[in-house]
Formats: C-alpha cells, sequence, structure tokens
C-alpha cells in the first residue's frame, strides 16, 4: 500500500497544502473581523430582512436582534467560505478514484498493479482522511492565532472549539462517504463533482428553506447535512452533540462501505 | 502447462457486442498472436483477462486462478501493457519504479534502468513531457521490469519506431527463451508473423483460428505471379485446377490489375509487365505447380511464400461486409 500512497502523496500534496493556506487564511481572517462585523448585526436585520432567516439557518438557532460574542465564533464554523473550501477539497478528492482514473484514462494502469481494489480504496481513504485532519488543523491554527487579537472574553473555549471541530469532522466524513460512492459509480469526474455539488447546495438550500416551510422542515432531517451541525448549539449548551455525530459517522460508514463494495465489484470500461 | 486459459467466455456492453465464446488456451513459453480488425474483440478478451472487466459469461483463468477474483495475485506475476497507453502526467520511468518496487516488496529499479536503456528511455523525464512513442516505452519497462512469468501486450507496437519495435520483439523472444508467455495482440500481420508461434484470429467476437503458425502457414495460400510471353493469351490457357486465378488481363479489364491486386504485387514487378501479368493462389505445395509451369512456356513466374496476410485478409474482408 506504501507505493499507493506514494502516488497519492505526489499527485495532492501541494492542492492540499494550498487548500490548507487557504483554511489558515479564512479562518483567522474571519476570526478576527466576525465579531466586529457581528456586532452591528441589528442594523442589517433592519435594512435587510432576509439576512436574519439566511443566518439562523446556518446557526441552526435564532440569533435575536443582538447577536453575541460567541455566537459570531459560531457563525465562524459555518461560514459559507470555510464550508466551501472543505467541501470543493473533499469532493475533488473522492472523485479521483475510480471517476478521475477512469476519466484520464489511468485506471488501466493502477487497476492492473499487483493490488486489490480495496487496497487502492483504502489508500485513498487514508490520503482523503489525512489530508482532511490538515485542512481542519490549519483552518483550526489560523482560528487560534487569530483568537489572540479578540478580546478574552469574545473567544471560545478549546473545549467548545474541539467538539464544534469534531461535528464538522463528522460532516466532513459524511460527505466524502457520498462523494466517493457517487465516484463510484461514475466514469466522468465532472459528472461526479456536480452530483455531489449539486446535492450539497440542495441540502444547503433545504436547511434555508426549513425556516420558511412545514414541508422542507420536515424532510430536511432526512435530507440536510445541515440539520445536523449545529455548532451555536454546541456553544450555547457547551454539550457535545452525540446524536448529531453519531448519525453523521453512520451516515458516513454505509456510504463509504457502499462506495468501496461498488469499486470493487463494478467493471473498468475505458475503451 | 496451460498459463492462459478461457471457457466459453463472453462479455457484452449491454446491447454491444463485446466477445461471444471465446475458446483459448495458451501453453507456457509461447509467444501467442491474438489477431483481429479492430472492434473484433482483442482488447475486451484481454481486459476480461486482465480483471478490468468481468466475464458475463463462461471463465477465465490465468496460472489456473480466476481472473476476476484472483486477480491481485495474478497480476503481482503478469505484466500488461494497454492498448491506448495513458499514464500520469508526472510519472517517470524512475518514479514509477520506485512505486512499483514498493508494491512488488523488491527493489526493480536496477532492472528497470537496464529496460530503460535498452529502449533508450530517459529515467528521469516525466510523461508530460513526453511524445506517445516514449509513453509506449515507460509502459513497457513498467511492465516488464519485474520478469513477470506473463507478458500481456496489447498492440504495443503503435508509437515505436522501427527500431524500437524491433528491440521490444528481441525482448520478447529473450523472455520467451527463458520459458515466459507472451500474448501479443495486433491488427498488424506482418509483426505476430515475425514473432508469434501460435495464433488466434478474432473476428466479431469469435474465435475463427486457433492454430500454430506452421498450421496456419499450411492453410494459407501462396500467391504466383505468372508473366507471360507476348505472343501468349491468358484466356486461352488451361489453368489446372490446384490454382485459383485472381487476376488475369483481358479486354474487360485493360486498365491492368485492381489497386489491391497492384498493391500486393507491385514490389514484384515491374509496371511495364502487369500488362502481360496473371495472379494465382495456389494451395498446398508449390511443386505441382512448378511441374505443370514448366510445361507452359511462360517468360516468368514468381511463387511467394505462404502468405497470412491473404488468410487475414479473407476473415477481415468478411467482417467487413457484415458490418
Amino acid at each position: 500500500m506504501s507505493g499507493l500512497l506514494q502516488k497519492i502523496w505526489i499527485e495532492v500534496r501541494w492542492p492540499v497544502l494550498w487548500l490548507s493556506l487557504g483554511m489558515c487564511a479564512v479562518m483567522s481572517l474571519l476570526t478576527a473581523l466576525l465579531p466586529k462585523v457581528l456586532g452591528n448585526i441589528h442594523q442589517m436585520f433592519d435594512n435587510m430582512p432576509m439576512v436574519k432567516p439566511l443566518l439562523t439557518a446556518l446557526l441552526g438557532v435564532d440569533p435575536g436582534d443582538q447577536v453575541s460574542a460567541q455566537l459570531s465564533q459560531a457563525f465562524l464554523w459555518v461560514h459559507p467560505t470555510v464550508l466551501t473550501l472543505l467541501w470543493a477539497h473533499e469532493v475533488m478528492y473522492c472523485s479521483r478514484t475510480p471517476a478521475g482514473e477512469i476519466d484520464r484514462g489511468t485506471a488501466d494502469f493502477l487497476l492492473c498493479l499487483p493490488v486489490s481494489r480495496w487496497s487502492i480504496f483504502l489508500s485513498e481513504t487514508i490520503g482523503w482522511l489525512v489530508s482532511g485532519l490538515c485542512i481542519l488543523t490549519f483552518g483550526y491554527a489560523g482560528h487560534l492565532t487569530a483568537s489572540l487579537s479578540v478580546q478574552p472574553a469574545m473567544r471560545l473555549s478549546t473545549s467548545d472549539t474541539m467538539m464544534v471541530m469534531a461535528n464538522l469532522g463528522a460532516v466532513y466524513l459524511a460527505v466524502g462517504g457520498f462523494s466517493f460512492l457517487v465516484s463510484a459509480f461514475s466514469d466522468r469526474r465532472g459528472r461526479a463533482i456536480g452530483v455531489v455539488f449539486t446535492t450539497l447546495l440542495a441540502s444547503f438550500l433545504l436547511n434555508f428553506l426549513a425556516q420558511f416551510q412545514d414541508l422542507a422542515k420536515a424532510i430536511s432531517p432526512w435530507l440536510s447535512v445541515m440539520e445536523y451541525y449545529r455548532p451555536a448549539i454546541i456553544i450555547q449548551t457547551g454539550t457535545f452533540p452525540w446524536s448529531d455525530v453519531i448519525v453523521l459517522l453512520s451516515l458516513a460508514s454505509v456510504l463509504w462501505i457502499a462506495a468501496g463494495l461498488v469499486f470493487r465489484s463494478r467493471s473498468i470500461c475505458t475503451v | 502447462m496451460a498459463v492462459i486459459v478461457t471457457k466459453d467466455l463472453c462479455r457484452s456492453y449491454g446491447s454491444r457486442r463485446g466477445i461471444v465464446d471465446v475458446n483459448l488456451t495458451i501453453e507456457a513459453g509461447e509467444i501467442f498472436g491474438f489477431l483481429g480488425p479492430n472492434g473484433a474483440g482483442k482488447s475486451t478478451t484481454i481486459r476480461v483477462l486482465m480483471g478490468l472487466l468481468g466475464a458475463g459469461a463462461g471463465s477465465a483463468k490465468i496460472f489456473g486462478l480466476d481472473c476476476w477474483s484472483d486477480g491481485p495475485v495474478i497480476r503481482r506475476d503478469v505484466g500488461y501493457v494497454a492498448g491506448d497507453v495513458r499514464l500520469y502526467s508526472w510519472l517517470t520511468a524512475r518514479r514509477g519504479l520506485r512505486m512499483l518496487s514498493r508494491i512488488h516488496g523488491r527493489n526493480l529499479l536496477a532492472a528497470g534502468e537496464e529496460l530503460a536503456e535498452r529502449f533508450r528511455l530517459e529515467p528521469d523525464l516525466p510523461v508530460r513531457k513526453m511524445s506517445r512513442g516514449n509513453r509506449q516505452k515507460v509502459a513497457l519497462v513498467l511492465a516488464l521490469a519485474h520478469s513477470p512469468s506473463l507478458v500481456i501486450l496489447d498492440e504495443p507496437t503503435s508509437g515505436l519506431d522501427p527500431l524500437m519495435q524491433d528491440t521490444l520483439m528481441a525482448c520478447l523472444r529473450e523472455m520467451a527463451a527463458k520459458g515466459k508467455t507472451v500474448m501479443f495482440s495486433s491488427h498488424t500481420l506482418s509483426e505476430v508473423e515475425t514473432l508469434c508461434d501460435h495464433i488466434a484470429i478474432v473476428r466479431d467476437g469469435r474465435i475463427v483460428e486457433d492454430s500454430t503458425l506452421s498450421a496456419l502457414k499450411a492453410q494459407a495460400p501462396r500467391q504466383i505471379i505468372v508473366t507471360l510471353q507476348a505472343d501468349q493469351n491468358a484466356v486461352s490457357i488451361s489453368w489446372p485446377g490446384f490454382v485459383s486465378v485472381k487476376y488475369m488481363p483481358d479486354e474487360t479489364n485493360a486498365d491492368g490489375p485492381s489497386e489491391r491486386i497492384q498493391n500486393s504485387v507491385a514490389a514484384l514487378i515491374s509496371p511495364s509487365l502487369r500488362k502481360r501479368t496473371c495472379v494465382l493462389e495456389l494451395m498446398g505445395s508449390s511443386m505441382v505447380f512448378m511441374q505443370w509451369a514448366a510445361t507452359q512456356n511462360f517468360a516468368d513466374v514468381v511463387i511467394g511464400p505462404p502468405s497470412l496476410e491473404v488468410l487475414f485478409r479473407r476473415y477481415y474482408e468478411t467482417t467487413m461486409e457484415t458490418v
């Protein structure tokens, strides 16, 4: 498997490094700026009433007329830029094999190596986990560094941050599992990426619509991954979201195993 | 001992035909030529053997192991070059060898570098900067470096210059001499004819011929070019039954032989003589024909070797007619 990991390292090290640095920069900027921006949010609520439901959808709780310092830190973890960076990485990464390999015609070379498809899938999974950890760690480092410039009262405790990050990690696993599954069925990387991004966007929109529509609210727990990621609630209550994390991890496991089984059993046709 | 055995192997692509009832047995140490026109089913058969495609029906075994379920074990001792070689843009021969060394658990750098030198390949040049021929060489080096017992090559000479084709042929002959097995797919008869001792021809997904080269040559007709004297008339000659006349000059074809016959005889007869030339095909020994020809007072007779080309064209043209 080390040969396969070497191949993954060669292929993904630079994109992962750039994304990690990007995440670090975004997190540090948001950590420093969000308390200032959200401190005057009530004015924005008056001028642009649509902002409040959007914020409620993202945070999972009604921020009221004023956004507390801690809630502003929660907004950091659901900020679309942060989620986009993380999801972009894993959608790109998880669509590499087999969809990307078939698409660029290198599947013949890879799959004719004397390794099982499970080994290939496992090595891709290791790369995915390590790269995700790397990006999240860089993000956390950016957040931590910028926190030094924020008043101590506005800082999140380490335990709260870790709980939010664990929840975000579970989201990462669920989205990655889904991406792997779509990729396992697909011969075209672009199509696989399109399907996953569309699904994520729909999930995001559903979470937003759930604030206004009963139907969307009813189906949101089944179809929206954001339903299981509520940093604001974690920060407010200070308790670990066991049920959300278990749901996400179960979903991730089922999707990942299904992806592996599909990849192992499908015929690869590049001609 | 049979290295590759397929029994009633079938594989289709939805409603499209792939291969139908392919039965092959390739013995250890053979150089097996797998011939057929484009789209006949050569690559599909190979892809089933390499475990890329599952068999729809029947079985495919290498070293007695199932190609689909035992693929990783089989591939430890198989070298494979795909028909349309696509490699990672970052890959160099040396990087590929390092990667393979880790996968095989033994150092392949020395053997691989020796091969790279033989194929005149720069070991540190990345694939993105390579010509098609050099990419083909990288694939060959990576396929042969671990000295596999079986080499499966799907049209490996495409992109290689004639010198490198010769190097590859020599390399494969050396491997066969060491008891290793080579499966060589091609639609170019001449390279199969010069390399292989066992040939199968696939057409429309079915094996239509599976024989040794010598047995095929016995079936193959010889082309005979007879140049008549200026006063001889081809129509009035009583041609014997053991030859079939493919062309003779008469009033209906005053322009000379057809393009195909011209192509096949162009190297043998001068243009000025073509209007006095008959083209015949002979099955079996040429001695009988020579005895008959000695009584005919022809200006010249050229008897070619048994032509697999004619045999192959016969299969090929039947395919084209059915399309």
